[in-house]
């Protein structure tokens, strides 16, 4: 089912619009957001900064978490603060790639084909529950991710910018869904986790929740330009050797550590990450302490142990508290 | 003695100290340096000897050779041949020396046991200088050790090769020559030797050498600690009662050698009397060979069998009684003794120059009788003696230091232009230095030549410096001359009898004529030595030192001018043969300390040990102490050189360096660098510093998480120093530098600023001052 909100007319407009922007302009912009994003969701300020960044990193997030903890409010808070256009598709085992991309439908009156634009032609794409739907119709959504542009009917379309894809994953009923294929898990740069709510945030919550739901009267605090000037900003913020070689120790260690590690493309969303953390914490440079921070949702699910005791997340854990950082 | 040797140590233990990683190329090259230093060292004492008495070029070309062969032929013959050529080498160098030391070779069968005496009494502490021929000696030692060990040595055989050097040294320490640098860098290079021998052998890396290094200051802190070295000639056996530092103690230290100080006292002591119907100078020791700053008495002594050589031309005999009034270890006699008489004449010994000496010394009261020849020679008989020297005599009074310089022959033969005969050039020397240099007793002793010294840099000084001067001019003008000593005539109380006190204790020339004998020249200037005795006279008398007089001689007042001082004289410039033989108390320049005044003998009201004693306290404990500091500089240097690099290996052995680089880098930033750099050295020692306080921080942990880690530790527990907010700053000035475009030199320095004032603050005396 498409629960899409489509907005043509905007996706045809170039993408390299605006100058970067200062670093200390960005840090604000970010905590703006952050303010605006929480007065909806209660807690998850970690992850909501992990998503602000994933945003500015120019990266895709992957939202794995049992239903009803606010993945789909997240997705859409963020998008309405930033004031872009949002759409959401709700992954079912039926769902058919056209459904995501769009159809060429034949109109009537001008006796021609007209492209009616999927979902994915928005700034925030909401997929829900990936990986419900078979992985033909999953990988219509990735490879979108991936090229910035979708193909349908011969016809390359590119796709709006900024281009987020906030996908979720449903961890309950395993049986009935289609796991997302490891090369295409690693498409997303990062895999948060929501979970429960504290029993205090759950409490306020309520209370937020009591009359207008919250998301109803949430403003922009910023556009669409800025956004997009922003991530230019966060794109020229400099890693210098150190911290690129403490990088690359830390990838090289989960490759020895576990049957499938990190990536190279998992290492260039890392710098990206760390880019991005660098400008939400004022700095025009990155640290070790902002690959630290990306590390663990930026690698984990980019790694395959072979038991079952230990995830990838532990791994990385574990190259954090052993790789020497200088 | 060391410089050479101590130079090689030098180079070695520095090269020790190299951290470059090398292979056994340079351990190789290392143990040979050390079989290099050890034949140095024993070659720089043979060295020394050669320089004193001749033949230091020869011993140098012959030790060169024997590199040259043993490098040449190291791979050509086997050891067991290179073993017998060496000893081939040793047997030829010795009958070498006994054939120019006049002994023939069959000799050497039938007198073994003489031999074998010599060669016990070199190894029990005979010097080799006093060895007649202690040029041709060395030179028949030299070649073997040095051949033998340097051929063992490119054979890799280390451990055999230092045997050898290891002798040829041990037998120069027994023999008292080898001064304890020498002996040491000597020993240290043996242990190197075969130490780096080891390594190459074993595939060692230098790395390994600093172990050596802490062995070798462990050897240099032992060998300190613990002397077995024998004959040390620092510590002078008194033949008289007189006390360190004093003319006497100087002179007549020990039977075989008369040293040369710098400042002396005089003893107002009385040491013997005198009954004899002549003035004269009584002599009590003679040496020929000059070492530069010692004289030393060559040839063995013999025990007394009732007769002495007598002069060759006429002469009239003197006849005196000695009576010694303290323990005397010397027999003064007037020159030239032809026999001696009474007890003691049993238990005597005589020099090779007939100068008799008791084996144990007199005691107070025991008396001799002495008959001497009194050389019959006026100046005009002396001008015409010639120079038909015997060979005897040229061969051991002509002997000058080999490093004299040419500057003190110009002066000399500028001195003696116009003298034609040696009796000219002798009393022209005598005349220049009585005229041209002051008496004083208080002088420090020049560095190296001590005649050379005197005579073209001091302008004043005592006895054993004019006469050590005059004696070293005659030997480089040809004429034979030796130097003397003994006491001056002193007080005549009676008609015949004398007083001699330690005060009149005296050096003068013995100068050799054909025909005649040895004639006494006295180059020091009478008058203002007088005055400085009767001075020390008068002042003993004054403190009412009891030992200053005999029954005899307190009465008798110190004549202070009679005419006879001739010694200042100026009536006689062509100098004067102070004969004591033709001296009716009018020969000029003979007795520099005739009567005496005692003008206050009773004034006994001040302990004899009054400080009065020493003719100025204040600066002889001045000087000596200046003295010997100079003294002690080179060989502590090069010892504390050893001990310092010891430490310092051992220092590396236990990291205790880097150690202490970071304890001192906690509180000194060191020098400005480049903003960035000083910025990230900033933060390495705040790192430093919240080690110390909180713990280290760990491998893994990023700098900004340490920070955090250590505020949040502290926000828990209440009972830590708060961490100083400003390490932010410090952080930040880090990072910038390290991940960021680089900090401002503004920024950096406020970075130090911080850490340096962190730093005070947790100084452990000052920061609780604060």
């Amino acid at each position: 089912m498409t629960d899409a909100n489509p907005t043509p007319e905007r996706s045809a407009e170039p993408t390299d619009d605006g100058e970067p922007l200062r670093v200390s302009t960005v840090e604000r912009l970010c905590a703006d957001i952050e303010a605006n994003v929480s007065r909806v969701i209660v807690g998850h300020d970690d992850v909501i900064e992990h998503v602000i960044t994933a945003v500015l990193g120019r990266g895709h997030v992957l939202l794995d978490d049992v239903p009803g903890v606010g993945k789909t409010m997240l997705a859409r808070s963020i998008a309405k603060s930033v004031d872009c256009t949002f759409s959401r598709v709700q992954f079912t085992p039926d769902l058919l790639p056209s459904d995501v991309t769009g159809v060429n439908v034949f109109n009537q009156k001008t006796r021609e084909f007209e492209f009616q634009s999927g979902p994915v032609f928005g700034n925030i794409v909401l997929g829900d529950e990936i990986n419900r739907a078979p992985p033909k119709t999953q990988s219509s959504l990735l490879e979108a991710m991936e090229e910035g542009q979708v193909t349908t009917d011969g016809t390359t379309r590119e796709l709006p910018t900024p281009f987020i894809v906030i996908a979720t994953q449903n961890a309950v009923e395993p049986n009935r869904t289609y796991d997302l294929p490891f090369a295409e898990v690693d498409r997303f740069m990062k895999k948060l986790h929501l979970g429960y709510p504290d029993p205090d945030e759950e409490a306020e919550l309520l209370g937020r929740t009591v009359g207008d739901h919250p998301i109803e009267s949430l403003e922009a605090v910023t556009d669409r330009e800025t956004l997009v000037a922003a991530r230019e900003t966060v794109s020229t913020v400099q890693v210098a050797e150190p911290v690129r070689e403490y990088a690359t120790r830390l990838v090289a260690d989960t490759r020895e550590n576990a049957h499938i590690g990190v990536s190279p493309r998992g290492t260039i969303s890392l710098l990206r990450a760390a880019q991005a953390r660098a400008v939400t914490n004022g700095r025009d440079y990155a640290i070790p302490d902002d690959i630290r921070a990306e590390a663990p949702v930026v690698m984990g699910h980019r790694i395959k142990t072979t038991g079952h005791d230990r995830d990838g997340t532990a791994v990385v854990e574990d190259a954090l508290e052993h790789v020497p950082v200088e | 003695m060391s410089t050479d040797s101590s130079g090689h140590a030098g180079d070695r233990t520095l090269s020790i100290d190299a951290d470059e990683p090398v292979g056994s190329d340079a351990v190789r090259l290392l143990a040979l340096g050390c079989v290099l230093v050890l034949t140095g060292a024993y070659v720089s004492v043979l060295y020394d000897i050669t320089r004193v008495v001749g033949g230091s070029q020869s011993l140098l070309a012959l030790v060169g050779v024997m590199l040259l062969a043993a490098t040449g032929l190291a791979r050509t013959i086997r050891p067991r041949t290179a073993g017998v050529l060496a000893l081939v080498g040793a047997g030829v160098g010795f009958a070498y020396y006994l054939t120019s030391a006049g002994v023939e070779l069959g000799v050497v069968f039938t007198a073994a046991d003489a031999l074998l005496s010599d060669t016990v009494a070199l190894a029990t502490g005979l010097p080799i200088l006093r060895m007649v021929q202690a040029g041709v000696w060395t030179l028949g030692f030299a070649p073997a050790p040095v051949f033998l060990s340097w051929y063992l040595a490119l054979r890799g055989r280390y451990e055999l090769g230092v045997v050898p050097g290891g002798i040829a040294l041990g037998f120069l320490v027994l023999t008292g020559d080898a001064g304890t640098l020498v002996t040491l860098a000597g020993t240290l290079a043996a242990v190197g030797a075969v130490a780096f021998g080891e390594l190459e052998r074993r595939g060692g890396s230098i790395a390994q050498a600093d172990l050596l290094a802490v062995l070798f200051a462990v050897i240099v802190a032992l060998s300190l600690s613990v002397t077995i070295v024998p004959g040390d000639p620092s510590g002078p056996t008194h033949l008289v009662q007189g006390e360190a530092g004093s003319l006497e103690a100087t002179i007549d230290s020990s039977p075989q050698r008369s040293g040369i100080s710098g400042q002396v006292d005089l003893s107002p002591e009385v040491r013997f009397t005198v009954e004899s119907d002549q003035r004269s100078y009584w002599r009590t020791g003679v040496y020929d060979r000059f070492t530069g700053d010692e004289w030393v008495r060559t040839g063995q002594s013999s025990r007394y069998n009732g007769r002495l050589a007598s002069p060759p031309g006429n002469y009239e005999t003197v006849q005196q009684t000695v009576t010694a009034e303290t323990e005397l270890g010397i027999m003064p006699v007037a020159p030239q003794p032809l026999s001696l008489g009474g007890d003691v004449t049993r238990e005597t010994s005589v020099s090779r120059h007939g100068q008799p000496r008791p084996e144990t010394p007199l005691e107070p009261g025991e008396s001799y009788t002495v008959e001497s020849a009194k050389i019959d020679a006026d100046p005009a008989a002396l001008r015409a003696a010639g120079t038909n020297y015997p060979e005897e005599v040229t061969d051991r009074h002509l002997q000058t230091p080999e490093d004299t310089s040419s500057e003190f022959r110009e002066r000399t033969a500028e001195i003696t232009a116009e003298a034609d005969t040696p009796y000219e050039k002798a009393a022209a020397i005598e005349s220049h230095l009585r005229s041209s240099k002051d008496y004083s007793l208080e002088v420090t002793q020049p560095a190296g030549n001590v005649a050379e010294g005197f005579l073209l840099e001091m302008d004043k000084g005592y006895c054993v410096y004019f006469a050590t001067t005059m004696t070293q001019m005659l030997r480089e003008e040809g004429v034979p001359a030796r130097y003397v000593t003994g006491y001056t005539s002193g007080q005549q109380v009676d008609d015949d009898e004398y007083v001699v006190r330690g005060l009149d204790a005296h050096s003068w020339v013995e100068v050799y004529f054909p025909d005649h004998g040895w004639v006494r020249f006295d180059p020091t200037p009478g008058g203002s030595r007088d005055d400085v005795h009767t001075d020390r006279l008068e002042e003993a008398r004054a403190n009412g030192n009891e030992a200053a007089d005999t029954e005899d001689s307190e009465d008798v007042p110190i004549d202070e001018d009679d005419g006879e001082s001739p010694a200042s004289d100026p009536n006689e410039p062509i100098g004067s043969p102070s004969d004591p033989n033709e001296d009716n108390g009018t020969d000029p320049g003979t007795d520099p300390n005739n009567g005496t005044e005692p003008d206050d003998p009773d004034n006994g009201t001040a302990p004899p040990d009054d400080p009065g004693d020493r003719i100025d306290g204040t600066t002889s404990d001045e000087t000596s102490l200046s003295e010997h500091l100079v003294g002690i500089v080179r060989e502590t240097g090069a010892i504390g050189l050893i001990a310092l690099v010891g430490l310092a290996a051992g220092a590396r052995r236990t990291g205790a360096a880097t150690r202490l680089r970071r304890g001192v880098g906690v509180y000194w930033h060191g020098f400005r660098a480049e903003p960035d750099q000083d910025a990230e050295r900033a933060f390495r020692r705040l790192e430093r510093l919240l080690a110390r306080e909180y713990r280290p921080r760990r491998g893994s942990e990023s700098a900004r998480a340490y920070l955090t880690a250590l505020s949040a530790a502290e926000t828990e527990a209440e009972s830590a120093t708060p961490l100083d907010p400003r390490v932010e700053q410090v952080l930040e000035s880090y990072e910038r530098a390290v991940y960021g475009d680089g900090v401002s030199r503004a920024a950096a320095d406020e970075a130090i600023e911080i850490v340096d004032d962190l730093a005070r603050s947790r100084l452990p005396i000052l920061g609780r001052l604060r």
